[in-house]
This record gives C-alpha cells, structure tokens and sequence, in this order.
C-alpha cells in the first residue's frame, strides 16, 4: 500500500468578493513507502498549497473542495479533529521555509522538542528529554547537552533548520514533507541540510515529499518529479526522466533558465585592458556599533576589509559572496549610500566623494543603482510613469512628453508594453518591477550600474529572461556593471571577471571562467562544489 | 497619489451610521445661524421651560434651549478641528522628520513626547489654562498640544518602515534634498495613517472640549457650550432632567458618529483598527 494516494484533489481560496479561485486543479499523485516526490513550479503555481492539502491544511481563506487523499489507506477527508491531530507531527510531519517562525522564540528549543515527543509517544519528561537530545544527536547538532538549553535567537539558521527536522522526527513519520526548507539558507549550509535529509531518509526508510523552487535540489533528493504550473500538474515522473525528456515546453523552459555554472555564456565582455571606470582601493567598513545614552556602543566585525577591485568601461564585474561576506555593505559604497571606513574609491580618473550627496550631480548620474526587491524599490504611490520621469528631468532634463517618449524607449528595450507606464508598482508583476527598476537606472544613461541581487527575488524562468535583457540594455548603451549575487551560476552568465568575498575579505579574484574552472582558494572551490551539485540529473538544455 | 479604498468596508451599518451622524452634526453646525429660531445667548421665555412652546425648552436663565445646542455644536466642531489639524499636521511633520533624519534630532522628538505622555492630562491642562486663560486661540492651542505626541509617535512608526526602502534611497541616491524626499517619497506613504489619526483625535477632542467646560477649565458663559450646558443643567436634574439629557445626546451622537467614522475609514484603507490607537488625554 502507498504511504501517500491522492486523487483529483482541488483546493480553491476565497477572494475577499466571495468568489473561490481555484489554487489546485485535481492533482492526483502517489507515493510508495520511503518513496521520495519533488514538487516543482514557479511561484503561485500551487505546490505549497498542494502540500499543505496533503496533511489537510490551508492557509486563512482556504479550503479542499473535492477529492480524496489518502494516507495508509485511510483519506485524512473523513477524519474525526482528534485523529487528524494525531497524524500531524505523527504519522505526517512538515517543515516549512522558515525555521525561525515555527519555534516559540521565549522557549528553549530542547524543551519544544521534548514536548512534541511527549504528545507524539506520550511519554514521561525524563523520556522525552532523553529522545529530544537522541534526535538532536541523529540530525548532527554538535553538542546536543548545549543546544538542548539554547534559545531560537541563539542558534544559526542552519542549526535552528535541524532542531525543526529534530522536532519533526518526534513522532517517526512514515512522510515528511518539507516546504523549501532551505531558500532562506547559503548555499554551503543548503547542502549540510540536505545531506541530513537525506541520510535520515535512509536510516528511517521516511517517504519525502519536497516543494522546491531549486530544480537542482531537486533532482538531488527525488525520484520522482511533479511539475505544476497555475495549479494544474502538467507533467509528473521520475526526476531522470523528466529533466532529461521534458514533455512538457514548460518544464524544458524552467529546466533550461537555470543559470548553470558550466554553461558558456553568451555575450559576455571579454575583460579588457583599458584605463578603469571604477577603482577601488583598500575598503573597509565597520558598522558603528549600537549605543544609547547610557550605554557603550560595542564595536561590530569589520564587514569590508582591505578590498580592492576595478572595473573597466563596458565591463561586468561578479561580486560573489553568501549572507555576511560583506557584499551589499560593498555596493551601498559604491553608490554612495555608505561612506568608506578606510580606502579610496575613483570613478572616471577622479576621486569620488564618500556619499551621494558630496558627490557632483555629474557623478551621481553616471553610478546607478538596482535593488534586490522590486516592489520596494518602488514608490507605490507613484504611477510607473512618475518614476521614470524623476531621473529623466533631474539627470536628463527632459520633462512632459519628451520624458514619456524616452520612458517608452526604454520600456521597448526592456520589452515593457506601453500602457504599464500608466499602471502602480502593485499592479505589475515581480519580473516587470524589476525591469521597471531598470529602466529607472538607465534612465540617467549611466555609465556604471551596480545591481545588488536582482534577481533573488525572482522566479528562475523571470530571473533568466530578465538577465537576457538587462545583458542586452548594457551593451547597446557599453554601461559597465558591477553584479552583486550568491548565486554562481548568475554570475558565471552575466560577468567576465569575479570576485569572491568572504567575511569582508577578498578570497579569489579574476577571469570567471578561470575561477570557475580552477579555483586556487579553498573557500571558492566550495561555492563552485556546492553550486553544481545535482548537475547529474539536470541536464543543459540551450534556452529557446 | 492614489489611496486604496475598500468601498465595501464603507458599505457595513456602523460605517453608514457613523457617516450619517457625522454628516447631520457637520450640517448643523455649519447652518446653525439659519436653523436656529433664537438668538443663542437673547432671553427669550420663562426659565427652564419644558419642550413645547420653544421646541426643546428653555435653560435657566430662559434662553431658547435648540438654538444654544445648535450654536453649541459650532463652537465645539470649530475648536477641536482647529486644534486636531494642527496637531496632526505639526505632529505629521515631526514624527516623518524624526524618522528620516534619527539621530538627535529623533532623540529630541520622542523625549518631548515623553514628557508629554508622563504628565498627567488633567494636570497639564489645568496649569495651561490657570496660566494662560480661558480664551478661544488657548484652547484651539490647547487642543493642539494634547494630541501632537500622539500623532507623532504613530506616524513615526509608520514612516520609519520606509526609511531604507529601496525607492527612499534611490531618491538620496539621486541627489534629492530631504524636504524633497520627505513630501515626495514617505509622506504619501504615510496618509493613510495621517487621515485614520485625524478622524480618531477628532472624536477624543470633541469629547475632551465637552470635560472641560463641564469642570469649568473651557468655554466661559454665556457663551453656547454642550458641556457648559450639562454644568448648568445638572442642579436643576430632578425637576428639568431634560436640560441634561439634550446636550448629552448631541454630544455622545458626534463622538459615537466620530468614532465608527474613524473606524470605517480605517477598514476602508486597509487598516487594523485594533492596532492600538491610545487615545486619551
């Protein structure tokens, strides 16, 4: 018998009007003991709440419509509250992106897994406490006693993700399911997280179901695949199969926009020997530490020290790094929203002022900006049109229709239809937003752009068409380009040369494709392991 | 600068009641010289009549009961609008400007706030009109200086989620100065706020105005007040309760009506309402 059955599930969220939109269409689907199934779309395609349905669940406004599911033969439908409790944490267990959301922060993190023992074996304290720090040492906490008494606050992101998979083992689950357990992870950590997974899978012979937006991940820890795309499943198979033979265009398009680390890129600027744009000499950065009236600032880690990089005209510079390498501290410099600690910076065979207002509005023109998120970096209250107006009348001098009329060229170059410029940020999709914030940084016919993880926030199919034209708008305009990301495989698309930091420090330096290839650094080479890990399974399909 | 309105949160009975009072209390106050058949402050009949010659009676001294309510209704209406707009606007303005710039100058905002909040009310205001007075341009003051921290510290919060949101720093980025950036940027961002803060002071003014010329700290005879007028009427409860009653009604119909205003407002711009407007004096 299957662990997992379902058929012809629908759930469907009520909109504020009354109406039920549909969120999953008669998804059916099976899964064998110790079996293991990705689910895979982009978002708002339906995996998390396909998912969530399966233990019976749905967030506020939600609700399972029709169809069957059935867990160990018995449909979770026609479950009475009590037997349902019992199967969740029990029999089904889930972990969710966010670990810091589902513990209690006031509590400390051994006595929240002591007492899901406790309510799964119904078992005394003692025993509970003596299970919890067993789980803790099988998902390879370094000190179990230690940890036992630590706080949520207290752990690291990595930790806290397997005192939550600790947690979900309480009640020896014949399924788990994980939810994009480890996007808010770095990378390194991601594969530890993994590797446990999927070792504990093995040891407890645990049937898997894991929602990714990472086809990569994927393929690593599944057998078998289910593609979504706006609630319905469209194709679904073993993960070989499926990546390697996609029926589907819409699968081959999301597995061909995964920006691989060994694909050749295309129309990349081949660094070059001229005079640098940008020079950065010596940076350092020191957070000021944070004080009161009567208390003493402490002094923080240096979050830059002793980096040095150029960029030459028309050029793209990679500056790759994970969370706290001191990245975007290094971008928010550049742009002047941060004055150097120490160090020197010249744009233009000229020194450059610290902040954006000390710096001539010449200057300010010619160094533009792109932000991670791009609704935020987006004033709501203004039509697209005002937006884009602002650094047209302020760099350019053009307002009124001349400004329109420029506004719709780079709305055309950025395959922007025209009629958005009339639309609210909130009215556009992620991917128009941060194309609309291009525009906006293009509009000043700048001569160096810094773009601070643009496409993080994107879905992979956006962030693929989205690199294409940003790479494009560049080159028609020989805008040089400074590229923040974590993410190798962007950077091996997008930059000829690299620079990888790490704790504010320079590791490794130089031709990407060098790099890549033949790291010197062993920090770098770790990056380069972790980010082509699952290449087996995913094969390189050339973008249509 | 478009506000998102949910009409339907505008279309629930207390919205439409509360709308509707607003409405009719604005009306009268507004064309009070026209509805009211007497001279507010003339001798017109016999003292404390009952309603029926004079349609709702007459006070102690026998002046014409409806038209004191009415241009009693003025009088409160104009002090307390007075006296919120320009504690929100002042308020407003400080609470973006202490969020923006931080530093010393946030310091030296949120302590005068303090200070405020750790005097008591009664206090505070006894001392402002022993020394300055009971004249109209005090209390309109006043009424200012009660609400202004309030507001402050609600549109700082609000305004201070902005500060280092990409398009705040694209705008430093291009070279705008503050004023620029304060009413290009945050401040649309915050109106929504800035509105649901008038609505709710104004309910709390109307309210405070009433207690204070009731303890005799506001509006002095003979001028038209609803609570110099409960003041008056309370002695003569047993035989005249009417004279009680009336100003009473008016005055809890304009802070009932202010209040479910303020709150329709609120759920029509998408507000929680139970976030936790500390209201009070």
């Amino acid at each position: 018998m299957s662990v997992l059955k379902a058929t012809n599930v629908n759930v469907s969220y009520r909109r504020p009007d009354g109406v039920l939109a549909p969120a999953v269409i008669d998804a059916a689907f099976e899964l064998a003991p110790g079996g293991s199934l990705g689910l895979v779309g982009e978002s708002g395609s339906g995996k998390s709440t396909l998912a969530r349905a399966l233990m019976g669940y749905c967030r506020p406004g939600g609700v399972i419509t029709s169809g069957e599911i059935l867990i160990e033969g018995r449909d979770i439908r026609q479950m009475a509250a009590a037997e349902m409790k019992q199967l969740r944490g029990g029999k089904v267990a889930f972990v969710p992106q966010n670990p810091l959301s589902s513990l209690t922060p006031h509590l400390r993190v051994g006595s929240q897994v002591a007492e899901a023992v406790r309510v799964q074996r119904g078992c005394g304290r003692q025993e509970a406490r003596d299970v919890a720090l067993s789980l803790f040492g099988l998902t390879n906490l370094p000190e179990p006693q230690a940890i036992y008494e630590r706080y949520p606050h207290e752990l690291s992101g990595g930790q806290r993700q397997r005192v939550v998979i600790a947690a979900a083992l309480a009640g020896n689950p014949k399924l788990m399911i994980l939810d994009e357990p480890t996007t808010a992870l770095d990378k390194t950590t991601e594969i530890q997280v993994l590797e446990l997974v999927r070792d504990l899978r093995k040891r407890l012979d645990t049937a898997l179901i894991y929602v990714s937006h990472d086809l990569n991940v994927v393929s690593e820890m599944c057998d078998r695949v289910l593609v979504m795309l706006r609630g319905a499943v469209v194709e679904q198979g073993p993960t070989a199969r499926v990546y390697r033979q996609p029926e589907q265009e819409y699968t081959r398009n999301l597995i061909a926009a995964v920006p691989r680390i060994d694909r050749e890129p295309v129309g990349v600027m081949a660094p070059s020997s001229a005079p640098p744009l940008l020079t950065v000499e010596n940076l350092g950065f020191h957070y000021p530490g944070r004080g009161g009236w009567f208390t003493r600032s402490v002094a923080t880690r240096a979050a830059l020290e002793g980096v040095s990089f150029a960029i030459a005209p028309g050029e793209t510079l990679g500056l790759v790094g994970e969370s706290g390498s001191g990245k975007s501290t290094a971008a928010a410099i550049v742009s002047g929203l941060l004055a150097p600690g120490t160090g020197t910076l010249r744009f233009a065979g000229q020194e450059l002022a610290g902040t954006a207002r000390a710096r001539t509005q010449d200057q300010r023109r010619r160094i533009q900006i792109v932000f991670q998120d791009p609704l935020s970096s987006l004033n709501p209250r203004h039509r697209i049109e005002a937006i884009l107006a602002r650094p047209l009348a302020l760099f350019r001098g053009i307002s009124g229709a001349a400004a329109r009329a420029r506004s719709l060229e780079l709305f055309e170059q950025l395959q922007l239809e025209p009629r958005l410029l009339d639309y609210y940020p909130r009215q556009l999709s992620g991917g128009q937003q941060q194309r609309v914030a291009i525009a906006r940084a293009f509009a000043a016919e700048p001569d160096l752009v810094i773009c601070d993880e643009v496409t993080s926030a994107l879905d992979v199919s956006v962030q693929a068409q989205v690199l294409a034209l940003l790479k494009q708008i560049q080159q028609r305009s020989g805008t040089a380009c400074l590229f923040i990301s974590h993410d190798l495989g962007v950077i091996r698309q997008v930059a000829g040369r690299v620079v990888v930091l790490r704790d504010g420090k320079v590791r490794e330096a130089g031709n990407t494709q060098g790099v890549f290839r033949n790291p010197t650094d062993a920090y770098t080479r770790l990056l380069i392991d972790a980010a082509s890990r699952g290449y087996g399974n995913l094969p390189d399909l050339a973008p249509t | 600068m478009a506000l998102r309105i949910d009409a339907f949160a505008l279309r629930k009975p207390a919205a439409i009641l509360g709308l509707a009072l607003v409405t009719i209390h604005l009306a009268l106050a507004l064309f009070s010289p026209w509805f009211a058949p007497y001279d507010p402050t003339a001798l017109v009949g016999g003292r404390a009549e009952a309603p029926g010659e004079f349609l709702l009676g007459t006070d102690v001294l026998g002046r014409d009961y409806l038209s004191r309510l009415l241009y009693g209704g003025r009088m409160a209406l104009m002090v307390t609008f007075t006296g919120v707009v320009a504690a929100v606007s002042v308020g407003s303005l400080l609470g973006i400007a202490a969020a923006y710039f931080g530093g010393l100058l946030d310091d030296i905002v949120m302590r005068i706030c303090d200070i405020k909040l750790a005097l008591p009310g009664i206090l505070f205001i006894s001392l402002f009109i022993t020394g300055f007075g009971e004249s109209l341009p005090v209390l309109i003051a006043l009424i200012g200086l009660v609400y202004f921290p309030g507001v402050i510290r609600i549109v700082r919060a609000q305004a201070i989620t902005q500060v280092g949101l990409g398009y705040v720093k694209a705008a430093q980025l291009r070279g705008e100065p503050p004023a620029s950036i304060i009413a290009r940027e945050i401040l649309p961002n915050t109106l929504d706020v800035v509105y649901v803060e008038f609505a709710i002071r104004m309910s709390h003014a109307v309210l405070l105005l009433s207690t204070m010329s009731y303890l005799g700290l506001g509006l002095s005879p003979p001028t038209p007040d609803w609570g110099l007028m409960v003041a008056e009427g309370v002695g003569q409860l047993s035989f005249a309760p009417w004279l009680v009653l009336f100003p009473a009604v008016f005055i809890s119909t304009l802070v009932v009506g202010l209040n479910f205003a303020a709150e329709a407002l609120a759920n029509a711009l998408g507000m929680d309402a139970a976030r936790g407007y500390v209201g009070g004096v």
